[in-house]
């Protein structure tokens, strides 16, 4: 009896392990002829864009124009997804196993200072807060650019570069000129942008957050006293290679840095629609009657 | 006979002396397709947003003459009796309260700039209030195919002359034209009409629709003023967060 059972068992085991293997491709297609794994991705890329020539909008700048979607991203976690992790075996809306988007320090991991370790992580954010997300808010920077579709554009007189999101209508205005920056005062959710051509890379220096968004859905966060700098490169027509530096003093010991990849939508007739959020959403309710509070940035107030 | 012939000798003369306005567009900023060039920041200044119609002032509330073409507008009997009751309870049913996104015509008369952008294929509105943003597109693509209920619509543009119009259909029943309880049904049908009279300023005039609620077409006409401020710039007025904010700190 013990044996038949094991050797169904190991039958079904043997099956399943078939169906997977028939699912998964066999090896994860490349991006942009670069391994699909966003530290090998990452320096690949920067090896492509040395070579690369981009298209050119008339003016003769880099043409990053068109619909583009993130690639090697995912939202759980930013750190990624061990098989360990517990979330991965939910029933109720799975995560899934995922490399970190993090490349840099070595360790893959976000440098928190001590005291923020527990904040972020799947920790008090995630446990005691709304995800601002949920709450409706702009997804912010980078979070916007994981995984919705967007469009970038570069309209007449490269005065501005507009990069617009599907998710929640998010819209980033980047200022190429080199007005003053907003007065410190001024707070906004997806911060200032300030952009600038270093060669054939679109640089954005942004500043002014408020510190209401979240990287990732385990509640990884930034303060207020964040400076993020992104990084744009075409390293092929359809791929851009997405680099994003992330500064504060109030929250890490030293700066890091993300990177994924954007890639073309090419379905044909392609257009962003729209996508309300607060005017349709009913889980905000539920959740914030389970207690679940408003996220403001109180874990780090203060500090 | 003498006073007449006076008159069209006159008339003669100052056609001559004052150019006919189309003499006065080349003046007008373009874009290398020719087309005016309507980018900047751009911002109403009337009262619209409190009452579309003349009304008088109340506290809070600035007196304002009707930015609707002849002030009436033609509501069939029922739609009246609902506009009434909608001021009446317009501290909770205003869609505005709730931190929604307004709708079109609504949120271009917001009192909060826009910002205008143009490449040869779209026009993109990009709103200070909620982050809203209106993508024109003037390449010439159809409405997609319906039923559909988006917030602000779908807009599709075309140039006629140096007028940019649109045409704006799928709505939905949830916003209302100001905060007097001036209100529509899903089957709303927009043709707004842009037209730059000069650098800083757009002659903007929308065409409203809509059988279930009107028994004719009526009319809104208003001037956009270009933001003049240097560094000025379109911020942020995020009214769902700032009304959770709100609650939460209470």
């Amino acid at each position: 009896m013990l044996l038949r059972n094991s050797a169904l068992g190991l039958a079904l085991a043997v099956t399943a392990a078939a169906t997977l293997a028939a699912q998964a491709p066999a090896t994860p297609a490349p991006v942009g002829g670069c391994p699909p794994e966003p530290l090998a991705f990452h320096k690949c890329a920067l090896e492509k864009a040395k070579t690369f020539s981009p298209p050119r909008t008339p003016s003769g700048k880099p043409d990053l124009q068109g619909y583009w979607r993130g690639r090697l991203s995912q939202s759980f976690s930013v750190e990624g997804v061990s098989g360990n992790e517990p979330l991965v075996g939910s029933l109720v809306m799975p995560w899934e196993k995922a490399p970190p988007m993090v490349v840099d320090p070595p360790d893959r991991k976000i440098p928190y200072q001590s005291w923020a370790i527990p904040i972020g992580r799947i920790g008090v954010n995630y446990n005691e807060y709304l995800d601002p997300r949920t709450a409706c808010g702009s997804a912010g920077v980078p979070r916007l650019a994981l995984q919705d579709a967007n469009q970038i554009l570069q309209p007449a007189g490269d005065g501005y570069i507009l990069w617009l999101h599907e998710d929640h209508h998010s819209q980033r205005v980047i200022a190429m000129d080199e007005r003053p920056r907003l007065g410190a005062e001024i707070k906004v959710t997806n911060g200032d942008s300030r952009g600038r051509w270093e060669g054939n890379t679109l640089v954005i220096d942004v500043n002014n957050f408020n510190g209401y968004n979240w990287f990732d859905d385990s509640g990884n966060f930034y303060t207020d006293a964040a400076h993020i700098v992104e990084r744009l490169t075409m390293i092929d027509r359809d791929t851009i290679h997405y680099e994003v530096r992330v500064e504060d003093p109030k929250v890490y010991t030293r700066p890091w840095t993300l990177a994924w990849a954007q890639v073309r939508e090419k379905e044909q007739g392609f257009e962003l629609l729209e996508e309300a959020c607060r005017e349709g959403e009913r889980d905000r309710e539920r959740l914030l009657q389970g207690g679940a509070k408003y996220y403001f940035g109180e874990p780090w107030r203060g500090r | 006979m003498r006073h007449g012939l006076t008159s069209v000798l006159t008339a003669v003369l100052l056609s001559l002396a004052v150019p006919p306005a189309s003499a006065q567009t080349p003046a007008l900023p373009r874009t290398s397709d020719g087309k005016p060039n309507l980018q900047g920041i751009w911002q109403v200044l009337n009262t619209a947003a409190w009452d579309i119609q003349d009304h008088a002032a109340r506290l809070g509330v600035p007196a304002g003459q009707s930015v609707v073409v002849g002030n009436e507008i033609p509501y069939t009997p029922a739609a009246l009796a609902k506009k009434r009751q909608n001021l009446e309870n317009r501290a909770t049913a205003d869609p505005e309260t709730k931190g929604y996104l307004p709708g079109v015509p609504r949120i271009m008369y917001m009192p909060y700039p826009f910002q205008i952008f143009q490449t040869p294929e779209q026009v993109v509105m990009v709103f200070e209030y909620d982050r809203g943003v209106r993508n024109i597109y003037t390449k010439g693509t159809p409405h997609p195919r319906g039923p559909l209920n988006w917030w602000l619509g779908d807009s599709r543009g075309r140039w006629e002359g140096d007028t940019l119009v649109v045409d704006v259909v799928y709505f939905t029943d949830q916003t209302w034209f100001d905060r007097a309880g001036n209100f529509h049904s899903e089957d709303l049908h927009l043709v707004e009409r842009f037209t730059p009279a000069g650098p800083d300023h757009i002659n903007y005039e929308v065409t409203v629709e809509d059988p279930n609620v009107f028994t004719r077409p009526w009319v809104m006409r208003m001037v956009l003023y270009r933001r003049k401020e240097p560094n000025v710039r379109v911020l942020e007025y995020d009214p769902g967060r700032l009304i959770d904010e709100a609650s939460a700190s209470r």
